[in-house]
């Protein structure tokens, strides 16, 4: 897992948001095109891809693109 | 009020061990039905065995997935009265998500496992004249909602099942009917909220004039769609809502 992965495959959840705007400090839920499918997106996106649990309420408790990639990366730590 | 009674009946309640389940066997037999609950933890039928009113009651764990295991079950069951079919999973993906393996797991436990039930219970004559099945659905078969395809595909299955199970049973005395419960507080309602968050739950909960329902309010349902008292009712969904699809 590295971050630059991460940000394309958020990003890729994302239709009229670009690219450069999709950064480690993006503060996701404040983007314009951000909707309540946007948070069902990313959670399954974690699990498909990570295969870690990750929930509403973790995403609730995110702000930034990097809150969510750390809460996983330790995730991913405790499956190990 | 003696048609509303359960007294004499002998009924099967599957996916007893807990939520909707476990309360529709407690409340069957307060109202005096002979019971054989099933599901999987041996443990936990054991548990709510000794719960039950009276101890006429009796406990066949199975994997209703197995077939062997259900045909082991249903080789075992007495003729029954009636049949309450309460085992059921929920997952929930987008579609952009959603693998197939999660699709079967869901079409598995909610539709074929019903399927495969009845017909076991059908070929091995094991339901009386004037039987009643009741399947436990839901609204999300009728009102979907985003990442509920699979999970609402499954109920829409089993209701469609349980519609066209009541024309070819009619001739033998035999009904079948659905309860489709919104929002009810069980173990699936605390899943769900773990994976939603507890605010949009709050939030959705909120809609309901009668507020979200008990695992008791599904079980009075079914037990009246098992009793005398809906003898001419057949091949119907029950919603129970709460009020809430009323002004949608």
């Amino acid at each position: 897992m590295n971050i630059e992965h991460f940000l394309q495959k958020i990003s890729e959840q994302f239709e009229s948001t670009d690219v450069s705007q999709i950064v480690p400090e993006t503060e996701f839920k404040l983007l314009e095109e951000w909707s309540s499918m946007h948070a069902l997106l990313i959670i399954a996106l974690i699990d498909a891809e990570y295969n870690v649990p990750f929930s509403g309420e973790d995403l609730q408790n995110c702000n930034t693109i990097s809150d969510i990639y750390n809460t996983v990366q330790i995730r991913m730590l405790h499956n190990d | 009020m003696h048609s509303f009674n359960l007294s004499g009946k002998t009924i099967l309640v599957t996916g007893a061990s807990s939520g909707i389940g476990r309360q529709t066997a407690l409340t069957l037999s307060k109202m005096g039905a002979k019971l054989v609950i099933s599901g999987q933890s041996e443990r936990r039928l054991n548990e709510i065995l000794v719960e039950l009113e009276n101890d006429e009651h009796l406990a066949f764990p199975a994997d209703l997935t197995d077939s062997t295991q259900l045909a082991e079950l249903t080789e075992q069951l007495p003729v029954l009265n009636g049949m309450a079919f309460c085992a059921g999973i929920w997952k929930s993906a987008p579609i952009k998500f959603l693998q197939p393996k999660l699709t079967m797991q869901l079409l598995q436990i909610n539709y074929l496992a019903p399927q495969a039930l009845v017909s076991q219970l059908l070929q091995q004559k094991k339901l009386h004249h004037r039987s009643s099945l009741v399947f436990v659905s839901s609204i999300a078969a009728q009102h979907p909602y985003k990442g509920g395809s699979a999970y609402a595909a499954s109920k829409a299955a089993l209701e469609a099942f349980s519609k066209t199970l009541s024309l070819e049973v009619a001739h033998i005395g035999i009904r079948s009917n659905c309860v489709a419960p919104a929002m009810v507080q069980t173990q699936i309602f605390e899943q769900s909220q773990n994976l939603v968050s507890d605010n949009l739950m709050t939030q959705h909960a909120q809609q309901y004039p009668l507020g979200i329902g008990k695992p008791l309010d599904v079980a009075h349902a079914i037990a009246y769609l098992l009793s005398d008292a809906s003898e001419w009712i057949t091949g119907t969904t029950l919603r129970l809502d709460g009020g809430l699809s009323v002004g949608a």
